[in-house]
């Protein structure tokens, strides 16, 4: 295995046992950026990433976009049922999804804007209204609380200087309560935009902060 | 993430490849032994690769345990129709780690099951439901699928067979229900993702109205090996009702927890006691949910004896459920974290049902009131009442889910319920 040891305990992936680095443990993914064309046509319905850069006025589906929502639409014998990649394709681009958004995807898929509305509002990974450049979700569901989860949560709310549910006046965390992601075992479980901090404690949370701090200004689009 | 600790008692057979990066591509994959099992499902045809998964006995490893060679044996012969594969990988189930494992460490794994169970139940196109936070492994196993559709696994001509099996990952958007297998398919055709009444059935109209059947990842991540080494070479593990391995998820109060891979009928203290390194800081045990937070507490003695297979658990008072074990020390608060669950529930219901939408969120309500001392003893009895009301009464079990903690809490940590009711009622009175 190249690389240093990745021995943080937490993170994205304690190892353990394991010789592993972080890009390893995270499937080298951690500074991929999009691919613009999102892709074999298997995969481009897939993969909503939650970027930091976010565009509120980005154009939907033009271009590269274009593309990828012609993908997704080939993978589906109705056009009903590309209605959640394209969401995720929108939010991909802006960040969230307005009423304006789900709109405009209704008319792409010549569904009502009614229904796209229902569909929309029933998912919770849509952002009804814009987040901050990382958004912080921390599990307080049952193995995370049993390990003190609500502390973290607390510890992220204090230096992130965000109220429950809300954005930083910087614009630059968005901090809420989340449930179960799926990562029991290594407690407490934060997912950061796209990525997962695991076996995260109190302590740990300002060293987070400023790590995404330094990948803000350094540009990567994580 | 697993595999921080590993145990000299495990079977690894789904987990041997777990953080080995090599595993991640198609050459890495077979050089493990990988696509032969897919190469002999194609060889022998459907019906043979149905009897060799019915003679294994795996049973489905999403909770239910329904025998999945029985479950592909419904899907009709000859019904003209396309019919389809999906495999359910929005793992949300609290206390549940082991999905996401297996799809970030052994993608081809689950590729390479996925199209054996598409070959099984004559289906041209599998759709895998990701959960939309597995963003990570989305990426791994998108990188795995392209592969596999360069090198021919996937797509027309599997193999060189003359079949057409596509692959699509398809992401979620965060609803618990859309684990739900009827949920899921209204989720996957673009819809809000309410279950569904049954009949019909999804082998008879599923997704987009065809023939569907729906697997969980663990279960097809076990195909491939069945189908390599045989039936009866999986039944060396385990017991005769729940032969083969299971990966069980332990979280909670425990020196080592993680994902271990064991055969079923494996004793729940060896688990907690040796596996799993014991209680942490040598804490006494007090409360085990053995099979995600949908199956009812068992106290510590009730885990005494407890056998971790389908049957031994429930002999026990519960359900193995998924095997996601959340074991709690003397140190928790039962009633608090039986509330943080009926949030969750009220959180999830879709909606659709009654007894489901008001009794998740009035359990809530209750619960937060006796945490809060503000309890008084009658409630106990309106929560059994509600509890009872919402069981078996709806058309998915989200309701069952939050009804078996809060009644088997009650049933056996009564006085702890009684103790904060009762410092309320001092703290009132002074």
């Amino acid at each position: 295995m190249s690389g240093a040891r990745f021995q943080n305990p937490g993170w994205a992936g304690n190892t353990g046992e394991f010789d592993l680095t972080e890009a390893e443990v995270r499937g080298g993914v951690a500074s991929d950026g999009p691919p613009p064309d999102g892709g074999h046509p298997s995969v481009a319905p897939s993969l909503p990433y939650m970027l930091a850069a976010k565009e509120p006025d980005a154009p939907l589906f033009e271009g590269a976009s274009a593309e990828r929502f012609e993908k997704i639409k080939s993978r589906y014998p109705t056009a009903r049922a590309a209605l959640l990649p394209a969401l995720n394709l929108a939010q991909e681009l802006r960040g969230f999804v307005s009423p304006a958004t789900m709109d405009e995807v209704a008319a792409l898929l010549g569904l009502s804007s009614a229904y796209v509305r229902g569909v929309a509002t029933f998912y919770t990974m849509y952002n009804k209204r814009p987040v901050g450049r990382f958004l912080i979700q921390v599990c307080t569901n049952i193995s995370c609380n049993l390990c003190g989860a609500e502390d973290v949560l607390a510890a992220f709310l204090e230096h992130a200087g965000a109220e429950l549910g809300e954005t930083s006046k910087d614009g630059t965390y968005t901090v809420v309560e989340a449930e179960c992601l799926a990562a029991c075992g290594f407690p407490t479980c934060v997912q950061i935009n796209s990525r997962y901090f695991e076996d995260v404690g109190p302590d740990d949370v300002p060293e987070i902060l400023d790590r995404l701090k330094g990948e803000l200004q350094g540009g990567v689009p994580i | 993430m697993a595999y921080p600790y590993r145990h000299d008692r495990e079977i690894r057979v789904i987990s041997e490849a777990f953080g080995d990066t090599a595993a991640r591509t198609a050459p890495g994959w077979r050089a493990m032994g990988g696509y032969q099992g897919l190469a002999r499902a194609l060889e022998i045809g459907r019906a043979a690769t149905v009897d060799e998964v019915k003679a294994s006995g795996l049973r489905g490893r999403g909770g239910a345990g329904f025998p999945t060679g029985v479950k592909w044996s419904f899907m009709p012969q000859d019904s003209g129709r396309p019919h389809y594969l999906l495999c359910n990988a929005d793992e949300s189930e609290p206390g549940t780690f082991k999905d996401r494992e297996i799809i970030r460490w052994t993608p081809h794994q689950l590729i390479e099951g996925c199209l054996i169970g598409a070959h099984a139940i004559g289906a041209e196109h599998c759709y895998i439901y990701l959960r939309g936070e597995f963003f990570e492994a989305t990426r791994v196993l998108a990188r795995a699928l392209e592969e596999a559709y360069a090198e021919g696994l996937a797509g027309p001509d599997v193999m060189g067979s003359g079949a057409t099996i596509d692959v699509t990952l398809h992401v979620g958007a965060g609803a618990y229900i859309c684990g739900e297998e009827t949920g899921l398919m209204n989720s996957l055709e673009g819809r809000r993702g309410e279950p569904r009444i049954k009949p019909p059935f999804p082998a008879a109209a599923g997704a987009f109205g065809m023939p569907t059947t729906i697997n969980n990842v663990e279960t097809l991540a076990a195909v491939p090996h069945i189908l390599r080494h045989g039936g009866e070479w999986y039944r060396q593990w385990g017991t005769e009702k729940s032969p083969g391995t299971k990966l069980f998820c332990v979280s909670g109060h425990v020196n080592r927890p993680g994902n271990y891979e064991l055969p079923l009928g494996f004793p729940m203290m060896d688990l907690i006691d040796d596996v799993c390194g014991g209680m942490r800081g040598g804490a006494a045990l007090k409360a085990v949910i053995p099979g995600g937070s949908s199956v009812p507490l068992l106290s510590a003695d009730d885990c005494e004896s407890c056998d971790l297979c389908y049957e031994g658990v429930e002999a026990a008072g519960s359900m193995l459920g998924c095997a996601s074990v959340i074991v709690m020390d003397e140190s928790a608060d039962v009633v608090k974290q039986v509330r943080r669950m009926a949030d969750f529930y009220a959180h999830e219901s879709c909606g659709q049902c009654t007894p489901c939408r008001e009794g998740t969120a009035w359990a809530s309500r209750i619960l937060r009131r006796i945490e809060d001392g503000r309890g008084k003893e009658d409630d106990l009895d309106t929560l059994l009442q509600i509890s009872d009301q919402m069981t078996g009464t709806t058309i998915c079990v989200l309701s069952d889910s939050l009804a078996a903690p809060v009644i088997s809490s009650i049933e056996k940590f009564r006085d702890d319920y009684l103790a904060l009711i009762r410092r309320g009622e001092r703290v009132g009175a002074a």
